[in-house]
């Protein structure tokens, strides 16, 4: 049963202390909510591309729209950094990298990494 | 089900699961890296392989089991409350139901 005790008295967001691993970590679950939310958009696009040489190019069409380039960035950004996170949490699985100092480095690899190849792809399609 | 409630096997599906995805996504990276532009004929022609029908409907169900377990596991910490949790993870059960049976029609009946 889940806990009924009242939350932590001292819960400020500004004062609480969010180092790079804690960023990786909650981005990670963004991210992968992101993706979830995505899914239903992104199986309708398979579905479009393969009826046919019509639907092929209204998939490819809806693809470049003005509304759907930010969004695929974001899309872009979170199956990076969900995917360069998870590594992550696996090599911690079988401890690798698995100390504080090596950790906090890998942490800011996988933060930066994601948003600059996200970046990179958003120059890509403009 | 008299098992004590126990976060094992979801935990080592997850992992099991995001290592398929991973190589998966890999593979898709290089094929899209190598081949950026498709005409309709080569895009068909690519997902119709058998392999590509073999190797995409075990992505499909990784995905789903994955994308369960993970949206579950947020449910589980941030909704309280017994009717919210029921609420929640059922919607999110029909959703990725749906998806994955979609998907798998699209991919196995769908194409060529």
């Amino acid at each position: 049963m889940y806990n009924q005790r009242p939350a932590p008295v001292f819960l400020d967001l500004f004062r609480i202390r969010f180092p790079a691993g804690a960023i990786t970590s909650i981005a990670h679950r963004a991210a992968g909510v992101l993706l979830f939310l995505a899914l239903p958009f992104l199986v309708y696009l398979l579905d479009l591309s393969l009826q046919g040489p019509e639907g092929f190019a209204r998939a490819g069409t809806l693809l470049q729209s003005w509304w759907m380039r930010p969004v695929s960035v974001v899309l872009v950004w979170s199956l990076l950094h969900h995917l360069l996170a998870g590594v992550r949490f696996l090599l911690i699985d079988v401890d690798v990298g698995a100390h504080l100092q090596p950790a906090r480095a890998s942490a800011r690899v996988v933060n930066i990494l994601g948003i600059a190849l996200a970046l990179a792809y958003a120059g890509w399609i403009v | 089900m008299t098992q004590p409630v126990h976060g094992l096997r979801p935990w080592l599906l997850q992992r099991v699961s995001a290592l398929y995805l991973a190589g998966f996504a890999l593979y898709l990276a290089g094929h899209f890296l190598l081949q950026p532009r498709h005409g309709f004929e080569t895009w068909q022609a690519w997902l119709g392989h058998p392999l590509m029908r073999l190797a995409g409907s075990g992505f499909i169900l990784a995905l789903v089991v994955h994308s369960w377990i993970g949206i579950r596991d947020i449910i589980l910490d941030y909704a309280a409350g017994a009717g919210w949790r029921l609420l929640l993870l059922t919607l999110v059960g029909l959703v990725l139901a749906g998806c994955g049976l979609w998907a798998l029609r699209v991919l196995l009946l769908a194409v060529g």
